[in-house]
């Protein structure tokens, strides 16, 4: 069955959330609508109406404060919007587009086809500048885990990979926090999942692990 | 040529991406735009080095089982060679994996339609300059690390020269390496000069880097989505006038050479079999 099909299934059985966009089917007239969540309780004729998928990316490229969200699971969605899809295509399309692969991510998850990498195997994949990150040592890996990953750092993805098989990550917010915004039905929300260290993370990695290689000499 | 339309296959464009600035971006999608709103593929994805979805989450977007990857790059190269087929898992040209197929085509901007969309967008920047007294320079960034990012434009340049259309003369020219295009006022000896950058997205080079070494500007300006700077043309300038484009890869018929290439690498393995 398509990811699409899945996905209008899933919505039919009750999941209404992924990240901070809220799924509303039937509303404003669409197959399906999106909002913000902190939006669920407006007035949808308050809300700016946006239509199509191609718009999702307008509305998640910038946050409120004016700076470029590069990472989507970013915690900055802006607010004041509702966005009218047509079609299960068209849902799947935008939510590509505000949480890019997440839905098909989490249908990876449940079918038990997600592979994960663990930081280890990413680091020494990186080739030219970023070469270097891999010599950063597991005690600087927590730590920048902790620095650079959580909601706290304003990144809200349930980080599923360890340092390397046989080193889970240290306890603190990041590594536990389930990929869920906010106090919400976890059934009803499809989480954010990391399956490997982003690329800003391996950036941050190599400035660590340059970081430690001066603190040598 | 007309496209045959591919609805059980999946098209997914590889792009750089930048963590600095969204108009890096912004062509890949409008590219992939333009080609989902034509009907040719059952799906049509993006994915980047330095943006969301990576390339080892792209596979988990799509439903195709057979799937073209199109790198949306300028020129053959360390990204093209090495990074995108690490992280794709890509073997050659085509691979089989896990149930299904990936076809990795040639860069868009090594593809010889490349040729008539730099031609057109030089004419649309510089509708009144007479080609017998223009100077054409295409210009890449340059770099003494990979040969192969001044051969794509260096190839342009030739074709060019070749194709007839007029102009005195046509030149390619790079920020970090010679021919510098900060020199273009005494590498031109023509009084009219058209400058079209060989990038496929407008950013800092384009923005501030290239119109500081033009002289347009006289500093790097704001970050950001300066897109004024294309709006000013012409400019009389260390006496010629100039006129100067957003990079060619921000053109709207990128689309067609996407196309062009997967057409090419089907013929070319259609001869194979």
């Amino acid at each position: 069955m398509k990811l699409a099909e899945r996905l209008s299934q899933a919505i039919a059985a009750g999941i209404r959330r992924i990240g901070q966009v809220s799924i509303r089917p039937d509303l404003a007239g669409a197959a399906y609508a999106l909002c913000h969540i902190e939006d669920e309780a407006a007035d949808p004729h308050s809300l700016e109406i946006h239509n199509g998928a191609a718009a999702a990316r307008d509305i998640s490229t910038w946050a409120e404060d004016g700076h470029y969200r590069f990472t989507k699971s970013e915690l900055s969605l802006k607010r004041g919007w509702i966005l009218r899809l047509s079609s299960a295509d068209e849902l799947k399309q935008a939510l590509d587009l505000f949480y890019p692969a997440g839905v098909g991510l989490w249908m990876a998850d449940k079918d038990d086809h997600l592979k994960i990498e663990h930081l280890r195997d990413k680091l020494n994949r990186q080739t030219g500048m970023y070469r270097f990150a891999r010599n950063l040592g597991d005690a600087g890996a927590q730590k920048l885990v902790r620095e650079v990953c959580g909601p706290s750092n304003c990144c809200v993805k349930k980080i599923l990979w360890q340092i390397d098989s046989n080193t889970p990550l240290e306890d603190s917010e990041a590594s536990r926090f389930d990929g869920v915004v906010g106090a919400f039905d976890r059934q009803a929300a499809i989480p954010l999942l990391c399956r490997e260290a982003c690329n800003h993370f391996v950036a941050e990695a190599r400035k660590a692990s340059k970081a430690e290689n001066d603190a040598k000499r | 040529m007309p496209f045959t339309p591919k609805p059980h296959a999946a098209l997914l464009i590889v792009g750089h991406g930048s963590t600095e600035n969204p108009d890096s971006s912004t062509p890949y999608f409008e590219h992939a735009d333009e080609i989902r709103n034509r009907g040719l593929f059952g799906e049509v994805h993006c994915c980047f080095w330095k943006e969301e979805p990576s390339m080892r989450e792209a596979g988990y977007m799509i439903d195709a089982e057979e799937i073209y990857v199109v790198p949306d790059f300028i020129s053959e190269g360390y990204f093209t060679q090495d990074v995108i087929p690490r992280e794709l898992q890509l073997e050659g040209p085509t691979t089989r994996r896990a149930g299904k197929t990936w076809h990795y085509t040639l860069p868009v901007g090594v593809h010889s339609s490349m040729t008539g969309l730099l031609l057109q967008r030089a004419k649309e920047v510089a509708p009144d300059a007479n080609p017998a007294e223009t100077t054409l320079f295409i210009v890449g960034h340059g770099t003494g690390l990979n040969q192969n990012s001044t051969k794509a434009i260096r190839d342009q340049v030739e074709h060019i020269k070749a194709s007839g259309a007029g102009y005195a003369e046509v030149l390619d020219a790079f920020m970090e390496e010679q021919p510098f295009i900060a020199e273009w006022d005494k590498l031109a000896t023509t009084p009219n000069v058209i400058v079209v950058p060989f990038f496929i997205a407008d950013g800092l080079h384009s923005y501030q880097d290239i119109p500081v070494l033009l002289g347009i500007e006289t500093e790097p300006g704001e970050a950001a989505s300066q897109r004024e700077v294309f709006r000013h043309n012409p400019h009389h300038l260390r006496g010629k006038t100039l006129y100067y484009s957003s990079a060619i890869g921000t053109e709207r018929h990128i689309a067609d050479v996407i196309l062009d290439q997967i057409a090419d690498f089907d013929a070319r393995l259609h001869e194979t079999r």
